[in-house]
């Protein structure tokens, strides 16, 4: 007997989701893309893309890259850990709606009064500053060389918002860890160790790994509080658009959109290797 | 040994789809570990920290309480909170009704156009809000589409442009939630039962989906009640972040206070949705 | 087996509740659309037999509303002057986004070219150097004031696109209460006493506050108008020192001592320092520096698309009358017609007294701004990006 192959029109399912993100994302970004051609004028051409390579441009998307990288895979882990804590640690259960909720603001706290917060805790006359000094005779600045007004110290205020959108989107694939599984192992003889190696982590990797990605697009995002933190002193991708079409001195508009092009580059980049990752670690979950 | 475990692990996927959802009380059975208190405490003091030395700066000025007072007092206040808290409801639920359906086709039917979903998720962290904004404008100004005329219209395009902003979350939400449930079992089974499509969404796969959605309903209202760039160029004057910053406006400690009062009517605001969601006991179709 | 009703309730609750906001937040729909913009400029000197302030008036008030942008209230007293118009004419004035930058402005009428809506701005206030750019786009249209030949002809446009509007002096803003031994000059700032404790109001490359102190500098340091690079060498000795804080500095941190001596306009250290007073904060004193007074200019321009073009001339009447520019005054800045205003004795004398001494300042021209604007911002990264790390 011949097999008919029907065509499967199952992508239709998809469909409202790619009207709506044309209309309200696809068909504003529209003039994002044709600007990223035009110069001052109005005319079409690639020197807003051949100028990506010039000046501090290239060291920004670095910088922007190695923040991202770091608060990603940090926050995935640190926020991994809370989120174990009270949903599995055995805590009583207020303490997880309570984290619950606390996320949920904590992943926005963000822009200016994040930075603000934590000028007043660890810059200069930061509340632990003085704290460290006045109790252990300890300068962060002179005896640890930490200040925060660098590159680590965007990561440290980045956390804030990573850890707990870690907690939140890791959440549910936590309580889809099934009692029985736990039971199961130990009954068979295998340690805390061996559950998580070879049940847990294999079965959590992809919903770790996907959060992660957005982790990193956050952070990779994320523009008002390392602005103010560090007020441009530490090239990031975001606040050199952000100079080119919103500030008072420079403005070529063509070359942020450049720019932004440059952002949906990496972050293509991004999720092919992420997407690499997850098939990898199905393999793993299957070996 | 290890075969052995997984394939149990497989076996228990199977069967506990069956059982009822215990929710957040299945994990118990060990007493608060150790390791577990010592995490917890250190996440408690780094985040409660930075909001503790915020406090005690915002006490700083004569009387004490001056700069609270100042944004408390202020009489547009309730009037915007209410305001976003609209926005923001209606933004979650509008939110829900395209990734929900579309995230479960996904994983169901077409999971090699995977990439191309998350890809368009991903796309609002790296448009500046700024450009978004101004391409909403230019596109929905002019004929035919005319919205910006009309406060309605305005507002519509508000609630648009922040479901496009809380995609990346409730992409991720919801689709983590799906990961850990089995979606083809449930999905076969319903349909055995002769359940359409509409009715295996919302009454198979949500109820399932409670702590998805919970955070992303949480992440989206966050992200609502805090935003400014966008609604201060449509012209949402009402918009409670545009309200806030203008509070603040080069002032000292009125910041402070603004943005703590924010984070606490906000957590308050997420204890309720909580509370709500918690409130619909459901049992799954199909359990005998 | 019973099914919660919750969540459907919930839809449709939502649903109720959205539509009942929008219902009453919707009420009132567009201001009518009266006559299509016009770019025709009215000036005040035709002669018609009706009085041509009057026609203006009037026509304004026939559209009702004017949407202004970038416009902070405690911006040289612009809370004052909104207030003063709203009061005078009985217009609504729509304020978009406060902290919006030049760029923004100009991203804005660019975006809002078809759109009558309240997102379109009728008027800006921008950077010097934004003024002629913005009339090479086609951005803005030309109108002149009834007081437009006492506004000096180095700040405005010879055919009335845009036109200055105030100025002041870059100063230090110091918070007494963390330093005790106020800095007099721009050379004291490098003093070892001061370590961690300079900072800048914004980002060099994107603010023009931030970039004219680096320009400033330079005048103290040796330079000159046309040379902006002793300002460079300036701030990486001040960076190198550590005296350089790299946070942007605001009300905040310069209260909590993180930023305690701040390079400002003069207006806005002494409208700071004037609500420190009121609230309780730390004493705050405002040195003019001895040397290297520089004096930066903004200009006003009505938007060529405006959707309110008679509201937005009767706002430029009003800011460049006796009464708006003293409101300025008034915040500290010093309106564009001041030596016109001083010559007709229309300052009130103590309005007078409490502005600050800035004799000798000088005003740099648009080319020199450029050449400098091009050299600071090329430069700034490798200065001062290179030592913090």
């Amino acid at each position: 007997m011949r097999v008919r192959r029907r065509p499967t029109f199952a992508w239709v399912g998809v469909v409202p989701f790619f009207l709506f993100a044309i209309a309200a994302l696809g068909l504003p970004v529209g003039f994002l893309v044709i600007g990223s051609f035009q110069n001052a004028d109005g005319d079409l051409t690639l020197q807003n893309f051949a100028d990506l390579s010039t000046g501090t441009i290239p060291r920004a998307f670095l910088n922007s890259i190695e923040i991202s990288l770091v608060t990603a895979v940090g926050g995935g882990f640190f926020g991994f850990l809370l989120a174990w804590a009270v949903i599995m640690g055995g805590l009583p259960s207020w303490i997880r709606s309570a984290v619950m909720t606390f996320s949920g603001v904590a992943s926005n706290f963000a822009g200016v009064p994040l930075a603000l917060a934590f000028v007043f805790t660890l810059g200069n006359l930061g509340l632990v500053t003085k704290f460290l000094f006045d109790t252990f005779g300890l300068s962060l600045r002179q005896d640890l060389g930490f200040t925060l007004y660098s590159k680590t110290g965007i990561e440290i205020v980045y956390f804030y918002f990573q850890f707990p959108l870690m907690v939140l989107i890791i959440a549910p694939a936590l309580d889809g860890l099934r009692r029985e599984w736990r039971e199961a192992s130990e009954n068979l003889g295998a340690s805390a160790f061996q559950y998580w190696r070879h049940v847990a982590l294999p079965i959590l990797t992809p919903s770790i790994l996907g959060t992660m990605i957005l982790l990193f697009g956050n952070s990779f995002g994320a523009q008002a509080t390392a602005f103010q933190l560090t007020g441009g002193t530490i090239e990031i991708a975001t606040i050199a658009i952000g100079r080119q079409i919103r500030g008072d001195v420079l403005h070529n508009p063509g070359l942020g959109y450049a720019m932004a092009m440059g952002m949906v580059v990496v972050m293509s980049v991004v999720i092919t290797a992420y997407t690499w990752l997850q098939r990898r670690s199905e393999r793993w979950l299957r070996s | 040994m290890s075969g052995g475990v997984q394939g149990l692990g497989r076996l228990g996927i199977m069967a506990s789809w069956l059982k009822p959802r215990p929710g957040s009380e299945g994990h118990r059975r060990r007493r608060g570990s150790l390791v577990a208190w010592v995490i917890l405490i250190a996440g408690v003091v780094y985040f409660l920290v930075p909001l503790v030395a915020t406090f005690q700066f915002s006490l700083r000025p004569t009387p004490t309480t001056l700069a609270y007072t100042n944004v408390l007092n202020d009489p547009k206040f309730s009037g915007s909170l209410l305001y976003s808290f609209t926005v923001a409801i209606i933004t979650i639920f509008a939110s829900l009704a395209i990734i929900v359906p579309t995230a479960f086709w996904v994983r169901l039917k077409v999971p090699h156009l995977r990439t191309a979903v998350e890809f368009v998720t991903l796309m609002p962290f790296i448009i500046p809000a700024v450009i978004l904004v101004f391409g909403v404008i230019r596109v929905y100004s002019a004929k035919p589409f005319v919205f910006t005329r009309t406060e309605f219209g305005s507002d519509a395009l508000l609630v648009a442009t922040y479901v496009v902003l809380s995609f990346p979350y409730m992409y991720r939400a919801v689709d983590t939630g799906l990961a850990a449930i089995d979606v083809r079992s449930l999905t076969e089974a319903a349909q055995s039962l002769g359940a359409g499509w509409p009715r295996i969404i919302v009454r198979v796969i949500l109820p399932n989906l409670r702590t998805a959605l919970l955070s992303g309903a949480f992440l989206t209202f966050a992200i609502v009640l805090g935003e400014y760039t966008i609604a201060s160029f449509l012209a949402r004057n009402d918009q409670f972040g545009v309200y806030l910053s203008l509070l603040g406006q080069n002032k000292a400690f009125e910041p402070a206070a603004v943005s703590l009062i924010s984070f606490g009517l906000t957590w308050l605001a997420m204890i309720v949705i909580a509370l709500i969601g918690r409130g619909s006991r459901v049992t799954v179709v199909g359990a005998r | 087996m019973t099914r919660s009703r919750t969540l459907p309730r919930l839809i449709v609750g939502g649903a109720i509740l959205a539509i009942v906001v929008a219902a009453c937040g919707g009420g009132a729909s567009q201001a009518p659309a009266t006559a299509a913009p016009t770019s025709a400029a009215t000036t005040a000197a035709t002669d018609a037999p009706v009085d041509p302030m009057q026609a203006l008036v009037d026509a304004a008030k026939a559209e009702g509303t004017l949407t202004t942008i970038a416009l902070p209230y405690d911006w040289c007293n612009y809370g004052g002057v909104i207030e003063g118009f709203k009061a005078k004419y009985g217009l609504a004035v729509n304020e978009l986004d406060p902290n919006a930058g030049s760029g923004d402005e100009i991203e804005a009428i660019k975006a809002n070219k078809d759109n009558p809506g309240p997102q379109a701005p009728d008027v800006i206030d921008v950077g010097l150097a934004f003024g002629p750019s913005a009339k090479a786009e086609g951005l803005i249209q030309p109108y002149k004031v009834a007081t437009w030949d006492s506004i000096p002809d180095s700040a405005k446009d010879a055919d009335g696109f845009w036109y200055g509007d105030y100025y002041g002096v870059l100063s230090f803003e110091v918070n007494t209460a963390v330093v005790s031994n106020v800095p007099k000059d721009w050379a004291d700032l490098l003093k070892p006493e001061y370590a961690n404790q300079v900072a800048l109001a914004g980002d060099p490359l994107a603010s023009n506050q931030a970039i004219q102190a680096v320009f400033a500098a330079s005048l103290a340091n040796g330079g000159s108008l046309d040379d902006a690079s002793k300002g460079l060498e300036f701030f990486k000795q001040l960076n190198e020192a550590g005296n350089f804080v790299p946070v942007i500095a605001k009300p905040g941190t310069i209260a909590s001592g993180e930023t305690p001596i701040t390079i400002r306009w003069t207006y806005n250290a002494l409208s700071n320092r004037d609500s420190s007073a009121a609230s309780g904060g730390p004493a705050i004193e405002v040195v003019v520096p001895a040397s290297g007074r520089f004096a930066g200019v903004y200009v006003q321009a009505i938007s060529a698309y405006a959707p309110h073009p008679n509201a937005a001339k009767l706002w430029m009447e009003y800011l460049y009358s006796d009464e708006g520019q003293n409101l300025w005054l008034s915040g500290y800045c010093h309106p564009i017609r001041y030596e016109n205003l001083i010559a007709t004795n229309a300052v009130p004398a103590d309005a007078l007294a409490k502005l600050p001494d800035v004799a000798g300042a000088v005003f740099p021209s648009l080319d020199q701004l450029n050449a400098a604007k091009t050299l600071i911002t090329t430069e700034w990264p490798n200065v001062v990006g290179a030592v913090v790390k």
